[in-house]
C-alpha cells in the first residue's frame, strides 16, 4: 500500500491561514517525501504549514508559489522535490502510477460546483496534494488543505476525485500550457 | 510544452510498473520542463473560510 502522510487543514487558526494551502500541501508532500522519517534538521518534525509560511515570508502573507514551497521544505526537511511545468496528463499519471505524491496546482472554479467543493464561493487559484491513483477507477486520492469538514457540506479529510475532475481543475490554472498541468512531484517512494 | 511535442508517448495506465517508471525517470530528467512559463503566476489565491 502506498504510503499516506497525515491530512494537515490549512484554516488551523495561523497566520495566513486562508492563503496557506501551498505550506499545508507541501507539508504532507514532505511527510509522504520522507515516508515519515525524520530527517533530523533543526527544524521541527512532522512538516506543519504555519512553519513552512514562517520560513516563506515571515512578516507578511500572500500566495505562495511551487518554487517557494520546494526551496522551503528542502532548507526544513530536506526534500528536494522535482517542480514540473507543462506536464503532460498522461505523463503526470504515470508519475503517479510509478510511486511518487505530487502538489498540483488547479483553478478552483472548475470544483466549486462539484460535492468536492471546500470552500463555498471561492473561484481562485489553489494548490492541493495527489497522494496516489486507484487502479479500478482511475480516481486520484486528493488531500485538499481547506477540506477540513469545518461545518455540514465540506469534505473533510482526503477524498477521491475523478481523474477528469483534476485534470480539468489543473489544465485550468491561467498561464498553463494547453492541455498541460503545473505539479511539485515528491521523490519515488515505493522503490 | 504541449503534450504532442513529447518524444515519447506515456505508457497506458494499465502498463506494467516498470514501463511508468521508466517514463517518469525519462520525463524528469528533461532540462526543459523545469522552465517555468512567463504567463503563468502560480500563486495562490485567498480562499473563503
Amino acid at each position: 500500500m502506498v504510503y499516506r502522510p497525515t491530512f494537515r487543514k490549512q484554516g488551523d487558526g495561523s497566520r495566513c491561514q486562508w492563503v496557506n494551502c501551498g505550506p499545508a500541501s507541501h507539508a504532507m508532500a514532505a511527510q509522504r517525501h520522507r515516508r515519515g522519517v525524520d530527517p533530523r534538521t533543526p527544524h521541527s518534525w512532522p512538516p506543519m504549514p504555519p512553519e513552512i509560511r514562517n520560513y516563506i515570508s515571515p512578516h507578511s502573507c500572500g500566495g505562495t508559489s511551487l518554487q517557494d514551497n520546494d526551496a522551503a521544505t528542502t532548507h526544513m526537511y530536506a526534500t528536494n522535490m522535482d517542480v514540473r511545468y507543462g506536464v503532460p496528463w498522461t505523463t503526470f499519471r504515470s508519475l503517479i502510477i510509478s510511486g511518487r505524491g505530487a502538489v498540483v496546482q488547479i483553478s478552483y472554479s472548475v470544483i466549486a460546483p462539484t460535492k468536492y467543493d471546500a470552500s463555498p464561493g471561492f473561484y481562485g487559484n489553489h494548490g492541493i496534494y495527489v497522494n496516489e491513483r486507484r487502479a479500478s477507477d482511475g480516481a486520484y486520492l486528493v488531500y485538499d488543505p481547506m477540506a477540513d469538514g469545518r461545518r455540514a457540506g465540506i469534505p473533510k479529510g482526503p477524498q477521491w476525485w475523478p481523474a477528469s475532475l483534476l485534470q480539468r481543475a489543473a489544465e485550468a490554472m491561467p498561464g498553463t500550457r494547453a492541455g498541460c498541468i503545473n505539479a511539485s512531484f515528491t521523490k519515488d517512494t515505493e522503490v | 510544452m504541449p503534450a504532442k511535442d513529447q518524444k515519447k508517448p506515456a505508457p497506458k495506465a494499465k502498463a506494467s510498473i516498470e514501463e511508468h517508471k521508466a517514463h517518469a525517470d525519462a520525463f524528469l530528467a528533461d532540462p526543459k520542463y523545469k522552465v517555468k512559463p512567463t504567463t503563468l503566476n502560480d500563486t495562490s489565491d485567498e480562499a473563503k473560510p
